[in-house]
């Protein structure tokens, strides 16, 4: 299973973070990124909007809002979360990658215990923190090399 | 979400959670009071001051809340009516990060209680009989903590200690009253015809 990459959104469609997560992981610039960010954000509003299947309240059970969860593409996989906070993580992967929704809830957590916890992180801001993006490193090295473990 | 999972989600929570010492947690907090004491002139500046910094902790205490229950393997699903936001803040939300579970009053849809019997912020903490400290709200950090998580999610509140045991109640009351669903959208130009 080999990752490609890792974006977050925040709750204004900005991009916050992105990462190339593995040898394949495409060259992007930033400027495009920016704009990856925020089409996405919009695509998953539209999404939402677009459902033909309205949940009462627009709400489903067990998650956030409607909206993309998963594209397969022919050489991308790609799958969002979004939490109930509005920050969406997206990760890319090439196809037959298993465990990707483990990595999401994972990369959430970190971003709750490295970058909110920074006290000079200014929330929706770009993330700066080390710390954070060292975490993910371990995280995708060990997932990687190991498949998912508990911890 | 019924109140036994709240509490029982709550309590595992807890368990998981890495420990401070409550004695430096509480002469922390004490200190830090005394310095906005010694900084600002009136009572209702050290209360906005602590709701303040309560806000700060609030809005990114959330997002830890709903990630370590997601992890725990627990179900927090959207709450659909304030009742249950209120059950699942004092059940799971008080206890995950202090310990100590709250009881929830209602008061109305759009209104409830929450009482703390037992404070870990005012453990040693007297305040001086002089008449100016009747209105300082030693806790108030707590109103800003409700208030600052519950609009990441899209609530807009307004949090209120009415009662607090230093100033001589048997119990600490936080009011909590919802003003607005915050609902962000495309806006109203794109409505459909």
């Amino acid at each position: 299973m080999v990752f490609l990459s890792l974006f977050i959104v925040n709750k204004s469609g900005g991009l916050i973070h992105h990462r190339p997560l593995g040898p394949n992981a495409p060259q992007i610039g930033t400027n495009e990124w920016l704009r990856i960010g925020s089409t996405f954000h919009s695509l998953h509003a539209i999404a939402a909007e677009a459902s033909p299947l309205r949940l009462p309240g627009n709400k489903n059970p067990y998650g956030a809002d409607d909206g993309i969860e998963e594209i397969h593409a022919g050489g991308l996989e790609l799958r969002c979360f979004q939490t109930r906070t509005d920050v969406k993580f997206v990760i890319t992967a090439e196809p037959g990658t298993s465990d990707m929704e483990y990595v999401l809830k994972e990369i959430y957590v970190l971003y709750t215990d490295c970058a909110l916890k920074d006290p000079f992180y200014e929330l929706e801001m770009p993330i700066r923190c080390e710390l954070f993006t060292q975490a993910v490193d371990n995280l995708i090295e060990h997932v990687e090399k190991n498949g998912p473990s508990k911890r | 979400m019924s109140k036994s999972t709240a509490a029982a989600n709550g309590h595992s929570l807890w368990q998981k959670m890495p420990k401070a010492n409550a004695e430096l947690f509480a002469l922390t907090y004490g200190t830090l009071v005394t310095e906005l004491v010694r900084d600002y002139e009136s009572t209702e500046d050290i209360n906005e001051q602590l709701e303040k910094m309560g806000y700060s902790i609030g809005v990114r205490c959330v997002d830890e809340f709903l990630a370590k229950a997601d992890q725990a393997g627990m179900v927090i699903p959207p709450c659909r009516a304030f009742a249950e936001t209120a059950e699942v803040l004092a059940k799971t939300g008080f206890r995950m990060f202090l310990g100590v579970s709250a009881e929830v009053q209602m008061i109305s849809d759009s209104s409830f209680s929450l009482l703390i019997y037992e404070n870990p912020l005012s453990l040693f903490v007297e305040l001086p009989s002089d008449p100016k400290w009747k209105d300082i709200k030693y806790s108030n950090l707590y109103c800003g903590i409700l208030r600052g998580s519950l609009e990441q999610v899209n609530l807009r509140v307004e949090c209120t200690m009415v009662k607090d045991v230093l100033q001589g109640d048997d119990v600490n009351e936080i009011r909590v009253d919802l003003k607005e669903v915050l609902v962000d959208g495309a806006g109203e130009e794109y409505d459909e015809e």
